[in-house]
């Protein structure tokens, strides 16, 4: 049985699990998220530079890291009764095909005020290069009186 | 009300193209035209297993009745796909070439099967940094309830 809230330590860590981007991981994310851009899918598109910036082809969706981070949230939080109240997300570095990527998170705060328990995590997400792909901050709530 | 009809998504985003707002059109404060959309559990399974999410959470009634959620629910992140759901295909955050630069979320009603989630989505503002053309935007989803599902700002870098 994993800890609950009284056995959260600040400076505890969540290991996502890695996540192997290709063309087909990109086809699905779209088709599920509805999110065509022509960014996820058209090389001859990606040739061309967007504002200041130049891809080396085509990325794969922010949104595809962000559901990997709020994932790695909701694995680890269930069996601990916490609920995941939010996430924030900003990214660093394009995901192309071929990488792949890891959430990770450590937990940064833990604070109890007169109706709720609260933990603060800080979130990294890396490609196989070791580069920084996307940096986030997440909070859970762990309520006391659990159902189920 | 009815279901999402997965298969009559226009996938195409060239198509109507022009008929879309440029970051210079984008009006600050001004709604963004939605409609209402139910969440079954299919679309709730699509959506996981799509996104490459295999929580039975999920999936399974079975195993979700033993968690704290007493049911299947949707992953948080289905605002994701709700926000091009709930949009017309004339909806800007479809423009080709728009960059996702930040996004924050807050989670509160958990969304299921049977949900009608309405979405109320609008600019605050648009902006210029380092060169970049930016909007910045906010979207709550409500439950057929008026419980707020979650709500959140992202920041897009607009194609020029």
């Amino acid at each position: 049985m994993p800890a609950g809230f009284e056995q959260i330590a600040v400076g505890d860590k969540l290991e996502g699990t890695p996540f192997l981007v290709s063309r087909e991981t990109i086809r699905s994310f779209a088709e599920a998220s509805l999110d065509f851009n022509p960014l996820h899918f058209d090389d001859k598109y990606m040739e061309r530079t967007f504002g200041k910036t130049h891809f080396r082809g085509v990325i794969a969706h922010g949104m595809g890291t962000f559901a990997q981070m709020t994932r790695m949230m909701t694995d680890w939080l269930l069996p601990r009764g916490g609920m995941h109240r939010r996430m924030e997300a900003r990214w660093i570095q394009p995901v192309y095909p071929g990488d792949e990527i890891r959430p990770r998170a450590v937990v940064s705060q833990k604070i109890e005020t007169a109706k709720g328990r609260w933990l603060v995590f800080e979130l990294t997400v890396e490609n196989n290069h070791g580069e920084v792909v996307a940096t986030g901050e997440a909070m859970a709530e762990c309520p006391d009186n659990l159902a189920g | 009300m009815s279901e999402f009809d997965w298969e009559g998504f226009e996938q195409d985003f060239w198509k109507n193209a022009g008929r879309r707002k440029t970051w210079d059109q984008i009006i600050p404060g001004e709604l963004r035209n939605t409609v209402p959309v139910t969440l079954t559990r299919e679309v709730i399974r699509r959506f996981a297993e799509g996104i490459g999410d295999p929580n039975p959470l999920y999936t399974d009634e079975t195993y979700a009745k033993t968690t704290p959620f007493g049911g299947i629910v949707a992953p948080p992140s289905i605002h994701i796909m709700l926000m091009f759901a709930c949009t017309a295909e004339d909806d800007w955050m479809r423009s080709p070439g728009t960059i996702n630069a930040s996004q924050s979320w807050f989670y509160n009603e958990p969304a299921r099967p049977g949900d009608t989630i309405r979405m109320v989505g609008k600019c605050l503002d648009r902006y210029i940094k380092k060169g970049r053309l930016y909007a910045i935007h906010e979207n709550v989803f409500y439950n057929q309830r008026g419980e707020v599902v979650c709500s959140g700002r992202g920041w897009t870098i607009r194609p020029e």
